[in-house]
C-alpha cells in the first residue's frame, strides 16, 4: 500500500516536471505589437507620420511556415505551422517553436499570411478555422491581416477604417515572406515587432481606408506590411 | 491463475473497446463510372462514410443553419428540380430577400473544380460557408451554426454516429455537408444508358445528338456535359444586376460577363436558365444561341460562327437533352429529405 503511495507521489511530480520542462524548454518566438516603438494600445489616440490621428480597434495577423536556420547549416521547419496573432488574445502573440539549445541561430524565416496551398484545402480547423473571422465566403481564402479602426480623416461611416489584405491566385498573391538574419543563442526568445506606425505612414487615411478585396491595392498594403516587421 | 484471468479478460475489453473507438463508422465507397475522368475532389482528405452523409443529409435539408431558422440548402436545391431552385429566376433567402444569381444544381459536384457562377469557391467544402454568412440567403454566422448544433441533442447525437465523439465545429459541419454533396452523382440517364449499351435513343435523340456534339459539346463536354471552364455565352448583361461574373474573382477584363458553364445534366428540370434566369424554357434558349446572341469582347469564341437550326432541328435537340434526365438521381431515396 505504501509503495503504491510513493509510486503514485513519483508519478505526479514526474508529470509536473515533464510540464514545467516543456514550457521553459520550448523556444518562443514573441511578435510584439507596436505603434512607434511603444506597445500599441487598442482605442488609443495615435499621430501617425503620415500626420493621420488614429486609434486601432483590430488588429490580426497570420504568421505561418516558420523556419530557424542554425549557423552550423541544420535547419528546423515547424509542422503545420498557421498562427492567428489577434490583438484581443495577447497569449497568440507568442508561438512555441522548439527546444531551446546551445546552438547559434542565423535566421528566422517566416510567412506574413498563408499559402495558395492551404487557401484551397477546403475546411481546415484550429487557427484556420472559418469562424476565427478571417476567412471570405463569396471568394474563398484567407484574409492574411486585418487591421481595422477609426480616423478623422476617413470620410466614412464613423470614420472607419478597415484593411482586410490578402488573395492567394496570381498575380494578386498577398503572402509575404520575412526572412531575418539573428546571430543569437537559441537558449532564448526571439523577438519580432510589429509596429503599425511604419504601415500607416505609408498611407493617406483620408485617401485609402477601405480596402477589403484582393486585388492591386491589396498587394500595395501587403507590402507596406512587411515593413512593419522587425527583428528586436 | 485467477488474477492471470483477470487481466487478459480486461485486456480484451479494452482491445474490443479500440476497435470501436477506431472503426465506428461505415465507410461509403465513391464509384466513378466507367470513362468519366478522375474526380476533382481529394476523398483521402474526407473519407465517406453513411454516418457523415447521414450528417450532411441532415444539415442540408435543417433550416436551422439559417439566422431565423426558415431556409435550408434545400430551399434553393431541392431534389425534385435537381436541386436547383425552380420558377424563380433569382434565387431568394431570408424575409424573401432577392440574390443577384439563378441557383445552379447541385449534380456531380466531385468533378468541379471551382464553385458558384463566378468560380469564387475553390472547395466543395468551404462552398457552404457562401449562403450561410451571405446576408441575402441565410445571413448566418458560422459560430452561431456550431452553437446552435452543439445545443441540439439530435445533432450531438448524429455528430458522434459520425466523427466518435459530440464535438460539433466548423470543419466537422462542412465535412459532413461534402459529404452528402459530393454523393449527389448524376449517371443514369438514358443518354448514360444508351452510352452503357443498355438502351438505344430514338431517331429523334439520335439526330439531336448529332446536332448536340456539332453545336454545343465544345463547352458542356461530355460526359459531365460541362467544361467546367467560364465563357461569355452571349448573354445581355441585365443593368439592374451589374453583374459581371468572373471579373469580380480574377479582376482580368478578359473575363467581364464570363460565367461557370452549366452542366446539362437534368436540363429539362433546372429552368429557368442561364445565371440571371432570364430564360424561361429549352426553345428559348435555342433561339437565343440562333438569333439573339449580344456580342461584347469576351464573346466565347466558340459563339463566333452562327449557329443556324431549323425548327426540325430543334425539336430533335431538345429531345436529345430531355434524354439527359437521370430519374433514379432525382427520385434516388438516400437524397430525399430524412425521415
Amino acid at each position: 500500500m505504501i509503495k503504491k503511495g510513493i509510486h503514485s507521489v513519483f508519478l505526479f511530480f514526474f508529470c509536473f516536471w515533464l510540464s514545467a520542462q516543456n514550457k521553459s524548454d520550448s523556444l518562443a518566438v514573441n511578435f510584439h505589437l507596436e505603434f512607434n516603438k511603444l506597445p500599441l494600445k487598442l482605442n488609443h489616440k495615435y499621430v501617425s507620420a503620415a500626420n493621420d490621428t488614429l486609434t486601432v480597434e483590430t488588429f490580426r495577423c497570420y504568421i505561418s511556415g516558420i523556419q530557424i536556420q542554425y549557423d552550423d547549416n541544420s535547419v528546423f521547419t515547424q509542422k503545420e505551422s498557421y498562427h492567428l496573432l489577434d490583438s484581443e488574445n495577447p497569449n497568440s502573440f507568442s508561438i512555441p517553436i522548439t527546444k531551446k539549445s546551445d546552438k547559434l541561430i542565423s535566421k528566422i524565416i517566416f510567412n506574413i499570411g498563408i499559402d495558395s496551398v492551404t487557401n484551397v484545402s477546403g475546411a481546415l480547423a484550429g487557427d484556420l478555422d472559418p469562424i476565427k473571422g478571417m476567412y471570405w465566403a463569396w471568394q474563398s481564402g484567407y484574409i492574411n491581416m486585418k487591421i481595422e479602426g477609426k480616423s478623422p480623416s476617413c470620410k466614412t461611416r464613423k470614420n472607419e477604417f478597415q484593411f482586410h489584405v490578402g488573395g492567394y491566385l496570381k498575380p494578386f498573391y498577398a503572402m509575404q515572406c520575412m526572412k531575418f538574419p539573428l546571430d543569437k543563442k537559441a537558449d532564448d526568445d526571439i523577438n519580432i515587432g510589429i509596429d503599425l506606425n511604419r504601415f500607416f505612414s505609408n498611407l493617406e487615411l483620408s485617401k485609402t481606408n477601405s480596402i477589403m478585396i484582393p486585388g492591386k491595392e491589396a498587394m500595395k498594403l501587403a507590402a507596406h506590411s512587411n515593413k512593419m516587421f522587425y527583428s528586436q | 491463475m485467477k488474477r492471470y484471468w483477470k487481466h487478459s479478460t480486461l485486456m480484451c475489453l479494452i482491445l474490443i473497446g479500440f476497435a470501436f473507438t477506431v472503426r465506428f463508422a461505415t465507410p461509403i465507397y465513391f464509384e466513378v463510372p466507367d470513362k468519366w475522368p478522375k474526380p476533382v475532389y481529394d476523398f483521402s482528405k474526407n473519407p465517406i462514410t453513411e454516418e457523415g452523409f447521414q450528417l450532411g443529409r441532415n444539415l442540408f435539408y435543417d433550416p436551422i443553419l439559417s439566422r431565423d431558422k426558415t431556409i435550408s440548402c434545400a430551399s434553393c436545391h431541392s431534389p425534385n428540380n435537381a436541386f436547383t431552385h425552380v420558377d424563380h429566376d433569382l434565387s431568394h433567402g431570408i424575409e424573401g430577400r432577392k440574390g443577384k444569381r439563378n441557383s445552379l444544381a447541385l449534380v456531380n459536384l466531385a468533378w468541379s473544380k471551382n464553385f458558384m457562377w463566378d468560380g469564387g469557391v475553390n472547395n466543395l467544402e468551404v462552398q457552404p460557408i457562401n449562403p450561410i454568412t451571405n446576408p441575402v440567403e441565410m445571413d448566418e454566422k458560422l459560430e452561431n451554426v456550431v452553437t446552435k448544433l452543439q445545443q441540439s441533442p439530435k445533432y450531438r447525437t448524429l455528430f458522434s454516429k459520425a466523427y466518435g465523439d459530440e464535438k460539433v465545429t466548423s470543419q466537422r459541419i462542412l465535412k459532413a455537408l461534402a459529404q452528402f454533396t459530393v454523393m449527389l452523382k448524376s449517371s443514369d440517364s438514358k443518354y448514360d444508358k444508351v452510352m452503357r449499351h443498355e438502351a438505344s435513343f430514338t431517331q429523334q435523340e439520335e439526330k439531336g445528338y448529332q446536332l448536340f456534339k456539332a453545336n454545343c459539346a465544345s463547352c458542356h463536354t461530355e460526359p459531365l456535359f460541362s467544361s467546367d471552364k467560364f465563357e461569355n455565352n452571349g448573354l445581355k448583361p441585365d443593368d439592374s444586376l451589374k453583374d459581371g461574373g468572373r471579373i469580380k474573382i480574377t479582376k482580368n477584363i478578359k473575363d467581364s460577363l464570363r460565367f461557370k458553364v452549366p452542366t446539362l445534366r437534368n436540363i429539362k428540370l433546372t429552368g429557368p436558365y442561364m445565371h440571371d434566369g432570364s430564360i424561361q424554357n429549352l426553345p428559348m434558349v435555342l433561339f437565343h444561341y440562333t438569333d439573339d446572341l449580344y456580342k461584347s469582347p469576351s464573346l466565347s469564341k466558340q459563339l463566333t460562327k452562327k449557329i443556324t437550326l431549323n425548327k426540325e432541328d430543334k425539336d430533335n435537340l431538345i429531345a436529345f437533352l430531355e434524354a439527359l434526365t437521370d430519374e433514379s438521381f432525382i427520385h434516388n431515396p438516400k437524397f430525399q429529405y430524412p425521415r
